[in-house]
């Protein structure tokens, strides 16, 4: 098999600390077996990692790999996605995070596949990539500016307005091991601490402009499916109210299910969420719709606070991991804070749902005693305090007072103080995301066993199980667990987003379409399920280097301790016998042995 | 016929600059694309297709040495046998809608595709129009009209609903308030 378009065949290396690159290629088979996006940066990673025995990941031996897909920027629904690689600070093992907009669509037509970014540059830096202009250049003057204040920066100093802009903040030069990069205003690769590599190797920010064709084998075949599957998304019914709340509208919807994160996760049930839901952000808050390339569903909302004390406040967002993390999670319903905290947690550049967890944590901490207001600098916070839990962001973000320990994640919150660990949702050290899992088992091992800790992308199982899986049994589950952590991952591996699957419908055959039009290869959907599964082999492989086994593999705490006080989901909680029996058969389905080992090593 | 710009729907989705690429150029490329989505954050918030407008007056070929642009049937075309590059029509455009590639001879831009243009039926938001003319100012004519303060009101049932009519009373002797 040969592959007949769909790549440049270049992979672009940069070594920060002497400030020079080079160009390597790759053969067809690595095209053919990796695709792309995570799949190729975990090659990349194994590869760096099989010399040594142990990596810092804030030292300058680790890796950063940014990587497009080989649809990233093709003209076909949601084709604007990249991911970043690398091992987490937060987690010390594998940990992707990906971003929409326009940065991969850039970073493909400057005419790459992926950057490998190694070293660390003596000085504050900026990579400027212009087609086969390649240039470490030193900004010293970006130090401790916002995200946006050093995009603008960055791009001045380049003197070229089309650059598009990855950017961290403050958090990021300041190592927050939950700082993210972000693009096109307020797109983050948010998760496991993409920021904090980019800042422990002075990079403030990686800038590009490209200007060559994307490779596509078969235009005319690829148009052929595009209108087709463009019509497809128009026609589905809820393809307007999409466009009009986005990811805003899960919020009714996971506290109908009873599974929105309420004062950490003690609660799913929040009296208030119609307080801050879809149609208050659409009716009072929206004032443009946002998309990310080649997107027809517009999910983005622009946000504007009209009036009270956060006037002037503008965002892209909120999403709903944000607004539930920021909001319930905080017991705050006051959807103009919620953007303000939004807004604020960019322009440091932290994640949103990490923020959301540690700080909620640390409320309930106090609350239960496990703080103490000296543990906390002397002041105190109580939920949906709002002018208190703006101040704990900006100190976790300059690593002030308490906030230098709650800078350090899940892992340096629970090695201070022990008793942290019962109110920490995370697992592997990265913090949960909006979704309680104590409804349903499925939910909790795909947290348990996603290869980059508790984040819902690998394994969003929940509303599957809860509306239509009353009969299923453990097996069932498992397959189910598998299933997605499959399709998924192919996502980040081509370049697309998910949400036209996973929110219209959009059938996944018309993804090995896609992928046979670009790159002339005639794969089964089976078949390219077989690459994404591989993948899966490879970050545990990963893993399990980096010193990851079963004890491992369990969502958090409170999962199996507390169980949900009210609500359409009272009393659920996990049962630690039935949960050892899942993950029994689902390391056995994945082919991997009780400890969770895979077969293939790196 | 004119092509309308309606920034207020635009998502910066781009999918116009893909269209009008693939469709025009053959290429899956934004950047041969004969308009360009502007995208701008925080202040001012704006998207923002940027076309030609094929201006009556094309301040494009005020500069041009060669005389190369020209306008026919509505439409500011560009001669390629009299366009020697200079690229001086780059920046006499106030609007910036003239492009350049560099696996383009000449600089390039939009001639509303024979009259059905491509960017205009991918619009996933309806943020581009294809128009006649007349229909210019239109929308803020009645929009002038229908938002006048002045008027009095009726309120009437209909089919058991309640409704109400809006209506500017004519006065007897001329309009009596300036």
């Amino acid at each position: 098999m040969s592959v007949k378009g769909g790549y440049f065949f270049r992979i672009l290396e940069v070594d920060l600390t002497s400030g020079t690159s080079s160009v390597r290629s790759f053969d067809d088979e690595f095209a053919l077996k990796y695709i792309g996006g995570r799949g190729f940066g975990a090659r990349i990673l194994a590869d760096h990692l099989k010399a040594r025995k142990n990596i810092d990941p804030l030292g300058p031996e680790n890796i950063l790999i940014i990587a497009p897909g080989p649809l990233t920027g093709v003209y076909l629904p949601a084709s604007g996605k990249n991911s970043f690689i690398t091992v987490s600070p937060a987690t010390g093992i594998y940990g992707d995070s990906s971003i929409g907009g326009v940065f991969g669509v850039e970073l493909r037509q400057a005419g790459y596949d992926a950057v490998v970014l190694k070293g660390r540059a003596p000085i504050l830096s900026a990579l400027s990539i212009q087609d086969d202009r390649v240039k470490v250049l030193p900004v010293p003057k970006a130090s401790g500016t916002t995200a946006l204040q050093g995009e603008s920066l960055v791009r001045e100093t380049i003197g070229d307005e089309d650059m598009k802009i990855a950017c961290i903040g403050p958090a990021g030069e300041n190592t927050v091991v939950y700082a993210c990069v972000n693009t096109d205003w307020s797109r983050n690769a948010g998760r496991i601490g993409i920021g904090a590599v980019m800042g422990s190797k002075n990079l403030k920010a990686v800038a590009v402009r490209g200007s060559k064709d994307l490779p596509v084998h078969d235009l005319a075949g690829l148009m052929e499916v595009s209108r087709e599957g463009y019509d497809f998304l128009r026609s589905q019914e809820l393809f307007k109210f999409w466009q009009d709340q986005g990811l805003m509208s899960v919020v009714d919807y996971a506290n109908k299910m009873g599974i929105l994160p309420t004062r950490n996760f003690q609660a799913t049930v929040y009296d208030k969420a119609d307080r801050m839901n879809g149609y208050v952000m659409e009716d009072r808050y929206k004032i443009g719709d946002s998309a990310c390339f080649g997107c027809s569903m517009s999910c983005g909302n622009v946000c504007l606070v009209k009036e009270g004390k956060y006037r002037g406040t503008v965002t892209e967002g909120p999403e709903y991991e944000s607004a539930a993390m920021l909001g319930s999670n905080l017991g705050s319903s006051n959807f103009s804070y919620i953007l303000k905290a939004n807004a604020l947690c960019d322009e440091l550049g932290v994640d949103t749902i990490s923020t959301g967890s540690i700080v909620g944590a640390v409320i309930e901490g106090q609350e239960k005693g496990y703080l103490t207001a000296e543990d906390l600098d002397g002041a105190l916070i109580g939920w949906g305090d709002e002018d208190a839990i703006l101040s704990l962001i900006n100190k976790i973000a300059m690593r002030e007072g308490v906030g230098d320990t709650l800078a350090g994640g899940a892992k340096a919150i629970i090695k201070r103080w022990p008793d942290m660990a019962r109110v920490t949702n995370h697992v592997k050290g990265l913090e949960q995301s909006a979704y309680d899992a104590r409804a349903a088992i499925s939910m909790a091992l795909g947290f348990g066993t996603s290869d980059i800790g508790a984040h819902h992308t690998r394994a969003w199982t929940v509303a599957t199980e809860l509306e239509n899986g009353t009969g299923w049994g453990l097996e069932e589950k498992a397959d189910f667990v598998i299933y997605h952590q499959t399709v998924r991952p192919l996502f980040d591996m081509l370049g697309v987003c998910r949400l036209p699957w996973i929110e219209l419908g959009f059938p996944e055959e018309y993804y090995q379409r896609f992928y046979r039009a670009v790159t002339g290869v005639d794969l089964t959907i089976e078949g390219l399920f077989e690459r994404s599964s591989h993948i899966y082999d490879l970050t545990r492989a990963i893993n399990v280097r980096l010193g990851i086994s079963r004890k491992d593999d369990y969502p958090s705490q409170r999962s199996f301790e507390d169980p949900v006080p009210s609500g359409p989901t009272a009393g659920k909680v996990i049962d630690r016998e039935e949960y050892e029996k899942i993950l029994g058969m689902y390391y056995e389905k994945r082919g991997w042995d009780q400890d969770g080992k895979p077969a293939l090593t790196l | 016929m004119h092509l309308t710009v309606i920034p207020e729907r635009c998502s910066g989705c781009k999918v116009c600059e893909l269209a009008c690429s693939v469709g025009r150029e053959n290429a899956n490329n934004p950047k041969k694309s004969r308009m360009r989505v502007m995208v701008l954050y925080p202040h001012p918030v704006i998207r923002m297709p940027i076309v030609c407008k094929q201006c009556g007056v094309p301040k494009c070929g005020e500069g041009c040495p060669t005389n190369a642009i020209y306008k026919e049937n509505g439409v500011v075309r560009l001669d390629q046998e009299k366009c020697i590059s200079c690229n001086q029509c780059l920046t006499s455009c106030p609007f910036g809608a003239m492009f350049l590639h560099e696996d383009i001879e000449h600089p390039f831009k939009c001639d509303l595709c024979s009259g059905d243009p491509l960017c205009v039926q991918a619009c996933p938001k309806e943020a581009l129009k294809f128009h006649p003319k007349h229909i210019l100012g239109q929308a803020h004519r009645l929009s002038a009209a229908r938002s006048y303060a002045k008027m009095s009101k009726v309120e009437y049932m209909d089919d058991g609903q309640k409704k109400t009519l809006r209506y500017a009373k004519i006065t007897k002797g001329g309009r009596d308030e300036r």
